[in-house]
């Protein structure tokens, strides 16, 4: 067994402070341990944690910010075009990734480049290209305050790179806001755990890419009749079309109709306009185009335009579930335009969508409760559904003004101003959640709770399979269920292409060891992948126990245990705590982990080299 | 050869398929950037993303350019004679499209050969923005849905075995055009 192709071996190294980039060399054991993406991610990050003595400032210059696709990003498979970013969160001041899809990450391997981590602060605002093995820093400082859009067409320009791959950040990320992302291929986001910021505390407001170089195949052939298998299932399946036609907003109308659905700010779980802001209503009167990543046909995003009225000439690469069900019903908001104009300003500004619509709901409520004053709100009255109050809002977050300025450094920050936000604001670990109530599913909670990241839906989503069948599931099922999700899913971001041909059409994860089977010529099968990834798992777990996360920090949100959702089909339900905390204790036991959470004292021998 | 590859670009994702079964095809490695069809995304300004790829003229730009005869356009492809290029690649200057393409690994240019009429860009896009169709149909998608914008058609709704239906029709002679 060993790793004869599928990778160039190269890890790019940049140090802004120094203006140095250098190329260091992969080793066979460090390839076929951490596979890609977000095993390569985790292990960077965990080695310069520990040349900091576990201690280290998410937005000073000693964090690494790693971007890494994976052996399988680029080829030819179903949604080969992811990427992620790894690094120390400023919204968690722990573990943090994001993955983003398009084509930036495919750009970023044809530059001969596995994995790419940069270090330092530039002493101007600049940008980094990457082209093929020619690396540049270039100070940019007409960039500043641009948005996201704009340094992207500037840069276009300026430096006369029409066909590379670009990822930029707003203002919010240069304002350091601990929710700011990272925009790629003008409205593709890396967009939780504040990314944004990181490279906006760098100085770094873009980084560029292109490359040329053949992506390395073991067997093309055998990957070819292998891939070739797998779009033909996609094509077959009866909801494939749905997919390409609606792409994630048909989840609008599952969500409502299974009572999961955020409604004004997850007092309740079904929308009454919900077929204002649907995939019907999209399609009916604003898409105007498909937008796939790479090597995907199921082209799950789509291209909107307002074509008339109040937001006229909005453009939007998206919406997708989350943003719709955040700046829709989650702020009351009914109106399909006024979600796709706080879309597209999020993506101008640089502003994580998830985390911007959850905040900015939980303050139309803690204002409508009383916990927050006119003063508090500078005056400037928001309620639910009123549109130019929240896009008001999304500008001074971005900018730092009044309110804005508070909301910026995110959930924590908040409660610690306003104490009683805490039973308003759903988060865990200082990350907002995301568009799925688990107040209906105790899976879904265990997930939120014990995400690496936070409360985000990406390491386990399994709300719709409790949904569909899991009401009798016993508890040992459900930690089980929580612990594949959280095992298969990362293991796809450790190789750098898309889960959703898996967890929405059902496309075999056998698949999986066949295509690295072929792109690297190592023969592991899916189960020994899967262990490398729940030793990512751990590594992950171990980071966050090194900054100080155990037991009490996977908890649940106040609503989740005691303020169940007003109607639809799971009015009244809560998670019970001490319900809760036995799942928890079994997951830990299923983990191998400590009653506390805390994984063996001898794992961290583990990963040392 | 009668048949053209066909271009609808409202119908194209970006997803790049096109690219990658194109380079597996002519050189067996796995790089969109040896393709000889390339999707141009222009999105946001304007909003459009177009497969470009050769046309096969029959008036070819690039043959008139070519100083030593290589490119031929026979049996409705504009064929490459390898033997005879000497990779100037003035032919991709000339190309009024930008439809033909370089890469540094290669000698030639990268050109459309149409995969000896079963082109397999075809095959694999999973939107149909790619087609093969005969040339005597080309248009007829244009001319069509540009009949039936005719602005002053009309409607009338009627009853069919209890059903409601819609019929439009053009009214000849009482429109003041």
């Amino acid at each position: 067994m060993s790793i004869k192709s599928g990778y160039f071996r190269k890890h790019l190294f940049v140090d802004l402070t120094r203006g140095s980039a250098e190329y260091l060399d992969l080793s066979d054991a460090f390839l076929e341990k951490y596979i890609g993406g977000r095993g390569f991610g985790a292990k960077l990050v965990w080695d310069n944690l520990k040349k900091h003595d576990y201690k280290l400032n998410p937005l000073g210059e000693e964090n690494l910010i790693v971007i890494a696709p994976g052996p399988l990003t680029g080829v030819y498979l179903p949604s080969s075009g992811k990427n992620s970013f790894i690094g120390i969160s400023p919204a968690t001041g722990l573990y943090g990734d994001s993955s983003i899809g398009g084509s930036f990450g495919v750009e970023l391997r044809q530059s001969g480049t596995d994995v790419l981590s940069i270090t330092g602060k530039a002493p101007e605002i600049s940008v980094l290209f990457v082209d093929n093995h020619e690396i540049k820093i270039i100070p940019m400082p007409e960039l500043k305050g641009k948005t996201s859009l704009e340094a992207e067409g500037i840069i276009r320009e300026k430096l006369d790179v029409q066909t590379a791959h670009i990822a930029t950040i707003g203002p919010a990320g240069e304002n350091l806001v601990k929710f700011a992302c990272v925009n790629t291929d003008w409205g593709r986001n890396a967009g939780r755990t504040g990314f944004g910021a990181i490279m906006g505390a760098k100085n770094l407001k873009a980084i560029i890419v292109r490359g040329h170089q053949d992506l390395p195949v073991y067997d093309i052939q055998g990957l070819m009749e292998e891939a070739n298998k797998a779009y033909d299932y996609l094509r077959e399946h009866k909801y494939f079309k749905l997919w390409q036609q609606q792409g994630l907003m048909n989840v609008i109308d599952y969500a409502n109709e299974k009572g999961i659905l955020p409604t004004y700010n997850f007092k309740d779980s079904v929308f009454a306009k919900y077929d204002q802001i649907n995939g019907a209503t999209m399609l009916d009167s604003y898409k105007i185009g498909d937008n796939a990543c790479f090597a995907c046909s199921m082209c799950c995003s789509n291209i909107c335009l307002v074509k008339n009225g109040e937001y006229a000439g909005t453009v939007v690469e998206g919406p997708e579930y989350e943003s719709c069900a955040m700046f829709g019903s989650n702020v009351g908001v009914d109106n399909f335009a006024a979600v796709l104009s706080a879309n597209r300003l999020c993506d101008e500004l640089g502003l994580d969508t998830i985390s911007a619509g959850n905040l900015i709901g939980a303050i139309i409520e803690g204002y409508e409760k009383g916990i927050l004053s006119l003063a508090d709100l500078d005056s400037q009255e928001i309620t639910w559904g009123d549109a130019a109050a929240i896009l008001n809002l999304i500008r001074k977050i971005a900018n730092r003004e009044g309110i804005g300025d508070i909301i910026a450094d995110g959930s924590r920050r908040i409660i610690e101003r306003w104490p009683e936000m805490d039973k308003l604001i759903l988060e865990v670990k200082g990350l907002e959640q995301s568009a799925y109530d688990s107040r209906a599913g105790s899976s879904m909670a265990l997930a939120y709770a014990t995400s690496d990241i936070g409360a985000h839906h990406t390491r386990a989503w399994t709300i719709a399979r409790e949904m569909e069948e899991g009401q009798s599931w016993s508890d040992d099922e459900r930690v089980k269920t929580v612990i594949y999700h959280q095992t298969l899913r990362p293991l796809f971001d450790m190789l750098g292409v898309c889960r959703l041909p898996w967890i929405e059409l059902g496309l075999n994860e056998r698949h999986y060891e066949n295509f690295y089977r072929y792109i690297t010529g190592n023969e592991l099968t899916l189960e020994q992948l899967l262990a490398l990834s729940n030793d990512i798992y751990d590594m992950t777990r171990l980071i966050n126990v090194r900054l100080g996360v155990s037991r009490k920090d996977d908890s649940l949100p106040y609503k989740v245990h005691s303020s169940p959702s007003l109607t639809g089909p799971n009015a009244g339900k809560v998670i019970d705590k001490d319900a809760f905390q036995n799942l928890l204790s079994l997951y830990y036991r299923e983990r191998g982990w400590n009653e506390d959470g805390i994984p063996p004292a001898d794992l961290e021998k583990k990963f040392e080299d | 050869m009668s048949k053209k590859l066909t271009v609808i670009p409202e119908q194209c994702s970006d997803c790049r398929i096109c690219e990658l079964v194109c380079a597996i095809k002519h050189f067996g490695v796995n790089n969109p950037k040896k393709a000889a069809i390339r999707i141009v995304n222009t999105y946001p300004h304007p909003v459009m993303r177009m497969p470009v790829v050769c046309s096969q003229c029959r008036v070819p730009a690039c043959a008139q350019v070519c100083p030593t005869d290589a490119l031929r356009w026979v049996d409705g492809v504009v064929q490459l004679y390898e033997e005879d290029c000497i990779s100037c690649f003035k032919c991709a200057e000339a190309c009024p499209f930008g439809a033909i393409y370089a890469h540094e690994d290669c000698n030639l240019p990268i050109k459309c050969d149409m995969c000896g009429g079963d082109p397999e860009c075809v095959k694999y896009c999973p939107l149909g923005a790619l087609r093969l169709i005969p040339e005597h149909a080309l248009g007829d998608t244009k001319r069509i849905s540009n009949v039936l914008s005719y602005t002053q058609m009309r409607e009338i709704e009627f009853y069919e075995k209890g059903e409601k239906k819609t019929i439009r029709y053009a009214e000849i002679g009482k429109e003041e055009l």
